[in-house]
């Protein structure tokens, strides 16, 4: 009740002297709150200390604060004393609170007579540098068979389980430590035979070996680097792009380099601070390296189309938490409420990150930067200020004063020295690289062989447009499959579903109209390329009146083409998407369409050309969006009666000319022959001027970036090959104006019109030409004009990244390689030793095992004290991310069971949790691991690396591995969804769900039936009785009791029983046992 | 994209807190002592205090419904159709501070969500209906039929003028702020399942702008399991993609859950183990009872044409809310229902508006009013709120002579069943519809009324590490309570 009276008397401004104040209950909170920042352990400023009244009295600079109140008068800002906290530093105190400081003066200031000094909140362990402490020589250190002895992981372990009388748990059994440390190091499962070599070795005489050999094996396997790159990548973010259509909105489009960086330089061991710097500021360290450049992918990232703030509060956020473990986003708004990290450091931050910008740089043998391009960061506005932004809101930024570029003085105090980067030129100037304008005359060159092979077939075809100027089409050479006269109504051939079909006057009529599909199945495949030729009349209908040809249909897929009088009376393709059937406008024709008369539509398809004749008239010509697929054929009408007369299927071999898309490839008249004839020519003409134009602009940039003498007559040069080149281009348009090609817009005046202009132009003298583009910037925000964009790069960098880069990689960072042994650990071990991973400071948890913790991360930094010979890939070097693996994962303690089953009492009773290791944990597959395991125990999976993601369509049949599956904030995996996929805003952990939607997939998706059928053929060569024996062991990694092979046996004799009249009874049984296996708990269970 | 600080609340009070509000803190702390002392664990599935309501049916009518010519008629646009809004009495409502006070800009520039300045008339009648004589467009008659059973909250806002509003409606949070988990996410995370064979959070119809998860920090087990309506394909991997046949499935099943509980004597004490197998018996059961609940042929004639079922423009949204009916019936907690896809969503009547929503209320109207009879005939409306909302209105103005743009400034919103008064109106916007006035609600006071109805305190549903403000939380609308 003592509480209620201070609550009375905040809420009556007039106070009464009966009222007594606390000082450490009512006092002390509120400086703390808003002063000990600027006056306490950290800050001194006005070399005056607030956090014990002693300091008070002291004083600072203007003497005691308390005498003739001082403070207050500061706190209310009275004329003549500056208000405190400043404006820029806090927020002022409220009247309430400013009135308890004043009556507690009033009463006399007093405080507890051994009132401490707050602690300097630079001794929080996680600020100060790791010390290598000495490893323990615990005597009760069990040695297990074949064992290293001197492991320092399991002499930690072994201090803690001896102070506390905890028994570890033995060894695992070799097979499941196998499957633990497969899954663990390249996220998937030994084959049968890796197995079998690995518990032969473990029989030998030197075990020890056996399980080094694997570990050694493993890291340097290619697959290594993809599974721990999966790790990297949660915790970095890494998101494919995503937009609206071709809008990009956030991360870049060709992020996916980055994604290659992550793989091969964890396979390469790069140096974990070698990594960190690349990722940072490959650009200003190693501005030439294109391969260190994908690094900065890391940055380009967090790129946000609408909001720079938002792009950069989360560059700050994830680049503190990721590579510091502090939370620096807790101060955009406010100063840190834990750590000493002001608000004004927030910005500093920002500051750092202010001037960069992205941009694609072009790559060898790609000439559109749309189409692959490496995504890289630079500094482009190099004096854009930063402000802090009030209260955290961007709409009211500080313009008094702009922001330097800094750390918080809490972890850098003596701050950043930054020192501006000149660039070489073939960095800013990346154009001037040798192979980018190789790009661009390969590309030319490959215009001109199109150009020159183009006019040898229109010189051949003109030849024989010549010769047979009145000769039909050519012969027919396509096999005829089937035909049918529609006499009769063949259900061995045909399905009909929906509608009314009926034989009326010896022909087949479909009767029913209104709003449904009657459609006739063809029952035989049809091959992917084929001819149909349908003759029938539409009889009639309420409203659409369609009828035509349905292909590749299956559920939720297909393509159709089909005739409607229903105005625009017409021809249609159509085809279905994400299960709605899409019509588009350059798929349709107009074609009149009488009632009660016989059309012929003859259809070609081939991949996804469509050529649509009706009644021998030109065809309409179209490109399927979307991928062809198996399915069946079918006569369909919607909303229509028709007669069908005559149906006939065909192949359609390669020499069938078809019509494509904007060319023409079929025979054509002698006139049309001549006049693509002057089309090639033209063609090549123009690609010729453009290599004289490349390389003229080429010299010419070479010559400003050089400061030539002769500049102006490079330019001169240059400007005048452009214009011969755009000349050849009118020229060459006009020449296909003329011979009426489809995707032409403009009529030949127009085009003649250009021409001229285009000849006018080349008259006139002029030195004003195109430099090369070697590189794009990715737009600043929405409203960025493109002229912005085409402006040349700075010369210069302003090396702030540089400096943070350093900083955060250097070895006296505390912080650093602790955040990164703890990420790495927690891995390995299913728990951090820190549990808040991404908050290391004061707010965040203490270190379960601090003193391992910090030889790990020494470890990381240092390597081995002296290393022996160097390890196999490369280890023993500092900062080396797999001797930390190589460490742990052959540690006793990496070796131990996960189950609890003969523990001692005393374990389960003060350790339940199993907080000081004295098993191991059980995790749970990730969701590529669970994907990737499927497809490699089937045998499946396809081990190609890198490249451009899978996209989505791609990725059902896709048997690649799952990191390479397009994965972004709005677009993921079904089946890797179900699995508690990598978030891609935000995932310093996985997450381990146990929902029922895993056993729907794990049941019912063709992925995981399809490798349950694959795995029992794998074993179909065993008796049945080994069969399930093995495939307990290979896929469980233990083998199976007494019970669990007489359970596995009495289902498989019920599966037997159940299909014991079909033939494939003995492989059903198999298959389902095995999928019983996959869905058993320890298959997604890591053991 | 934004994580709080890992604090637990009691450390956090204890730390920010200053002498201004140690009554509150002791009071706070006390509360929490419990809790606090032993480690933090998840709620138990219990409501925290006596329920209300059982289920709810949210019904979203996707890129946002007109206030105007649905719930919130207003004369005034006619009186002064074609004129400026500066140059009617009502000048005011275009004062910028009160337009800057909740618009919170993604997009700069944007080409939507523009204030448009001409009065666009109402572009349908309205007629006053039921005792309490509420007023309800003419689009909605059968919906008006039950307006006795209805509250109208006519005093909602939003704060972003693009359709982010449709992930704000369901999560409280703007756009900007990154992913938070939605209101049927919390339900679904502080409740308990009223039935061991069905999913207890389901989501139908098509979400077409908005984020389609969940349950995101929550976690997976609590997104909504999207449902289709088709018996044979109701939910991803429901039935074997392969030719597996039910009876050998069975077999397998069974084997597994025997596998499994084998494997507890070589892994004693596995929690996870344990939520293994309950969670593959509960899938099993679902791919059983699924099918089952969506079968409608059993419904009488009467109740499917009530629904309007016989009918091509009403069967669809009938199909899911009969469908809706009988999960609620089987205990189903909350069952999410988007009307409206193509662009950003069906609704977004930038021009055409008499047209599109003339169409799109003879979808929704004759369903909606089925599913409010038919819950109430059978007992369930007791215990079932039905909420019809959408992420924002539209502009009094005219966008393009015949449209209206995004409005964030004052919609409607209506709820109905499970504790909440029917015939009444709360709160108001003024006489152009452009602000809400009186009793202002943000989109989270809804989603409290809710929790509120359930039983549910959502200050006792904070996990650690992640901080929620007060305004995700909002406030229960006591008024409309009964």
């Amino acid at each position: 009740m003592i509480a209620r009276s201070t609550i009375l008397l905040l809420l009556v401004p007039t106070l009464s002297q009966a009222q007594s104040v606390d000082y450490l209950r009512d006092v002390k909170p509120i400086l703390a709150a808003s002063c000990y920042t600027c006056h306490g352990a950290i800050k001194q400023k006005g070399d005056l200390r607030l956090d014990t009244v002693a300091f008070m009295k002291t004083g600072g600079d203007n003497g005691s604060v308390l005498k003739d109140g001082l403070i207050l008068k500061h706190i209310l800002g009275e004329k003549g004393y500056r208000r405190m906290p400043p404006k820029e530093d806090g927020e002022a105190l409220k009247p309430a609170q400013a009135a308890v400081i004043k009556l507690w003066i009033e009463q006399g200031a007093t405080g507890p007579k051994d009132e401490k000094p707050e602690p300097d909140p630079r001794d929080h362990w996680a600020f100060r540098a790791p010390v290598r402490p000495a490893v323990p020589k615990a005597s009760g250190q069990r040695k297990l068979a074949g064992e290293s002895p001197h492991n320092p992981i399991d002499a930690f372990l072994a201090a803690e389980h001896e102070k506390y009388g905890l028994i570890p748990q033995g060894p695992v059994e070799p097979s499941l430590w196998m499957r633990r440390v497969y899954l663990d190091l390249i996220g998937l499962p030994p084959t049968r035979e890796e197995m079998q070599e690995f518990l032969k070795d473990c029989a030998s005489a030197k075990p020890q070996a056996a399980y080094a050999k694997v570990v050694d094996r493993l890291l340097a396997s290619p697959q290594y680097g993809e599974r721990w790159g999966r790790h990297w990548m949660d915790i970095w973010r890494y998101s494919d792009w995503w937009g609206l259509g071709a809008e990009l909105r956030n991360s870049q489009r060709h992020i996916w380099h980055w994604r290659d960086w992550i793989v091969e330089s964890l396979n390469k061991d790069k140096g974990y601070d070698q990594m960190l710097r690349e990722m940072l500021a490959a650009d200003e360290l190693y501005p030439t390296d294109a391969d260190a450049l994908r690094g900065t992918g890391f940055l380009a990232r967090h790129y946000f189309l609408f909001n720079r703030t938002t792009w950069l509060d989360e560059t700050i956020e994830h680049t503190s938490k990721a590579f510091l473990g502090i939370t620096m986003n807790c101060c955009k708004c406010h100063d840190h409420k834990y750590d000493a990290f002001t608000q004004g450091d927030y910005y500093r931050l920002r500051a750092i990150f202010e001037p960069y910008q992205i941009r694609n740089d072009m790559v060898p043998g790609e000439t559109n930067i749309d189409k692959n391009g490496i995504p890289r960061v630079y500094d482009a506005n190099l004096d854009v200020p930063t402000y802090r932004h009030v209260r955290g809101n961007e709409a009211q930024p500080d313009k008094s004063k702009a922001m330097q570029p800094g750390l918080p003085s809490l972890l850098l105090p003596n701050g950043l020295q930054i020192k501006p980067i000149k660039l070489p030129m073939e960095a800013y100037n990346p154009a001037l690289r040798a192979f980018v304008v190789e790009n661009y005359v390969r590309a030319a060159e490959k215009q001109l062989k199109d150009g020159q092979d183009e006019l040898a077939k229109a010189r051949s075809r003109l030849a024989l447009a010549e010769k047979n100027q009145k000769q039909t089409p050519p012969v027919d050479k396509s096999k005829r499959l089937l035909h049918d006269d529609f006499a009769s109504l063949k259900k061995a051939r045909w399905q009909p579903f929906g509608g009314d079909w009926k034989i009326e006057n010896g022909k087949l009529v479909q009767q029913k109209t209104g709003a449904v599909r009657g459609a006739l199945r063809l029952r035989d495949d049809v091959p992917t390329d084929f001819e149909a030729r349908v003759k029938f009349a539409t009889l009639g209908g309420d409203t659409y009146k369609s009828v035509g040809i349905s292909f590749d249909v299956d559920q939720d897929h297909e393509a159709m083409v089909y005739l409607t009088p229903h105005p625009p009376a017409r021809i249609q393709v159509s085809f279905k998407k994400d299960g709605k059937h899409v019509y588009p406008q350059d798929g349709a024709q107009q074609h009149a369409v009488p009632l009660n008369q016989t059309h012929e539509v003859i259809l070609r398809v081939r991949g996804k050309l469509l050529n649509v004749s009706v009644n021998g008239k030109p065809p309409l010509v179209y490109r399927l969006p979307i991928a062809r697929r198996p399915g069946k054929l079918e006569l369909i009408t919607y909303d229509a009666s028709a007669r069908f007369e005559e149906f006939v299927l065909l192949t359609l071999p390669t020499d069938v000319a078809m019509l494509n898309v904007g060319k023409q490839d079929g025979p054509v008249s002698e006139k049309l022959a001549r006049a693509l004839v002057r089309v090639a020519e033209a063609k090549i003409a123009h690609a010729e001027a453009t290599m004289v134009a490349l390389r003229a602009r080429a010299a010419a940039d070479r010559a400003i970036a050089d400061n030539a003498t002769e500049v102006g007559a490079w330019r001169r040069a240059a400007a005048q090959a452009e214009k011969k080149q755009a000349l050849a281009l009118a020229e060459w348009t006009l020449a296909r104006a003329e011979a009426g090609q489809a995707e032409m817009k403009l009529n030949s005046a127009q085009a003649k019109a250009a021409v001229d202009a285009a000849r006018k132009a080349l008259a006139i003298p002029g030195d004003v030409y195109t430099p090369l583009v070697g590189s794009i910037k990715t737009r600043e925000n929405n409203l960025e004009a493109d002229a912005n964009r085409m402006k040349p790069f700075p010369k210069e960098s302003t090396g702030r990244r540089a400096a943070l880069a350093l900083w955060v990689a250097d070895r006296d960072n505390p912080l650093t390689a602790r955040v990164a042994v703890n990420h790495i650990w927690a891995r390995h071990f299913g728990q951090p030793l820190v549990a808040t991973v991404f908050d290391f400071g004061r707010k965040g948890a203490a270190p379960t095992h601090p003193e391992l913790l910090d030889w790990l991360a020494v470890e990381l930094m240092d390597g081995p004290p002296s290393p022996p010979t160097p390890l196999p890939g490369g280890e023993g070097r500092k900062w080396s991310m797999k001797h930390i693996h190589r460490l742990i994962v052959l540690s006793n303690a990496y070796r131990m069971t996960t189950s609890s089953l003969g523990a001692s009492e005393k374990n389960l009773k003060i350790d339940p949790e199993n907080r000081s290791y004295w098993r191991m944990n059980t995790t749970r597959m990730e969701s590529q691991v669970v994907r990737d395991s499927l497809l490699h125990l089937a045998g499946d999976l396809d081990l190609t690396r890198g490249g451009p993601p899978v996209e989505t369509p791609m990725q059902d049949a896709s048997k690649r591995r799952s990191l390479y599956f397009f994965h972004s904030a709005i677009e993921r995996n079904k089946f890797l969804m179900t699995f508690d996929e990598a978030d891609p805003l935000d995932c310093y952990r996985r997450r381990e769900s146990i929902i029922p939607q895993h056993a729907l997939a794990l049941s019912n998706s063709k992925l995981a039936s399809g490798a349950a059928e694959k795995v029992a053929i794998r074993l179909e060569k065993l008796p049945p009785n080994d069969f399930a024996r093995e495939a307990f062991t290979w896929l469980l990694g233990y083998a199976p009791t007494a019970n669990e092979l007489e359970a596995c046996d009495r289902a498989m004799a019920r599966w037997r029983e159940l299909n014991k009249m079909r033939p494939d009874a003995e492989r059903r049984a198999r298959s389902q046992l095995i999928q019983a296996i996959l869905n058993h708990n320890d298959f997604i269970t890591i053991r | 994209m934004h994580q709080d600080c890992p604090c637990t609340r009691r450390s956090f009070l204890a730390q920010s807190a200053t002498g201004l509000f140690s009554v509150a803190l002791a009071s706070l702390l006390e509360r929490d002592a419990e809790a606090s002392e032993t480690r933090w664990s998840p709620p138990d599935g219990r409501p925290h205090f006596t329920p209300k309501a059982k289920s709810v049916i949210w019904l979203f009518m996707n890129g946002g419904m007109s206030h105007l010519e649905s719930f919130d008629p207003k004369p005034m646009l006619n009186r002064y159709a074609g004129r400026s809004i500066t140059d009617t009495p009502y000048a005011y409502v275009m004062n910028p501070e009160l337009l800057n006070r909740n618009n919170r800009v993604v997009v700069v520039n944007d080409a939507n969500g523009q204030q448009r300045s001409l009065c666009y008339p109402l572009q349908v009648g309205f007629r006053k209906h039921g005792q309490s004589g509420i007023e309800v467009s003419d689009w909605f008659p059968h919906v008006a039929g039950c307006i006795d059973d209805i509250a109208v909250v006519r005093s909602l806002w939003t704060s972003d003028n693009n359709h982010g509003a449709q992930t704000q409606f369901h999560s409280g949070r703007h756009m900007l702020d990154g992913n938070y988990p939605t209101v049927g996410a919390w339900i679904n995370y502080g409740l308990a399942s009223l039935n061991d064979n069905l999913p207890q959070y389901i989501s139908m119809g098509v979400r077409p702008y908005w984020n389609e998860r969940d349950g995101h920090y929550l976690g997976p087990a609590h997104d909504a399991i999207p449902l289709r309506v088709d018996p044979a394909r109701p939910v991803d991997f429901i039935r074997p993609e392969t030719d597996t046949r039910a009876d050998e499935q069975a077999i397998g099943f069974d084997l597994v859950g025997r596998l499994n509980r084998e494997s507890a004597n070589r892994f004693p004490d596995d929690p996870a183990l344990r939520a293994r197998i309950r969670s593959y018996e509960l899938a099993f059961r679902m791919q059983r009872s699924l099918p089952e609940v969506l079968d409608v042929s059993g419904e009488s004639q009467e109740t499917r044409r009530l629904y309007g079922l016989d009918n091509a423009t009403t069967a669809p949204f009938g199909q899911q809310l009969l469908v809706s009916r009988r999960l609620v019936e089987r205990g189903v907690r909350f069952i999410q229902i988007q009307h409206g896809g193509g662009g950003a969503g069906a609704w977004d009547a930038h021009g055409g508006l008499r047209a599109n929503h003339s169409r799109n209320c003879a979808m929704v109207d004759k369903p909606t009013a089925g599913l409010l009879i038919d819950l109430k005939r059978r007992g369930l409306l007791d215990d079932t709120i039905v909420v019809f909302g959408t992420e924002f209105g539209r502009t009094p103005g005219a966008q393009g002579g015949d449209g209206r743009d995004h409005h964030i400034y004052g919609f409607s919103v209506w709820l109905a069943g499970g504790g909440i008064k029917g015939g009444v109106v709360h709160g108001t916007t003024d006489e152009l519809g452009f602000h809400a006035v009186e009793h202002r609600h943000y989109v989270t006071d809804i989603h409290a009324t809710l929790m509120h109805q359930l039983g549910l305190d959502s200050h006792r549903l904070v996990i650690p590490g992640r901080q929620r403000l007060a305004i995700d939380h909002g406030s229960p609308i006591r008024e409309i309570i009964s």
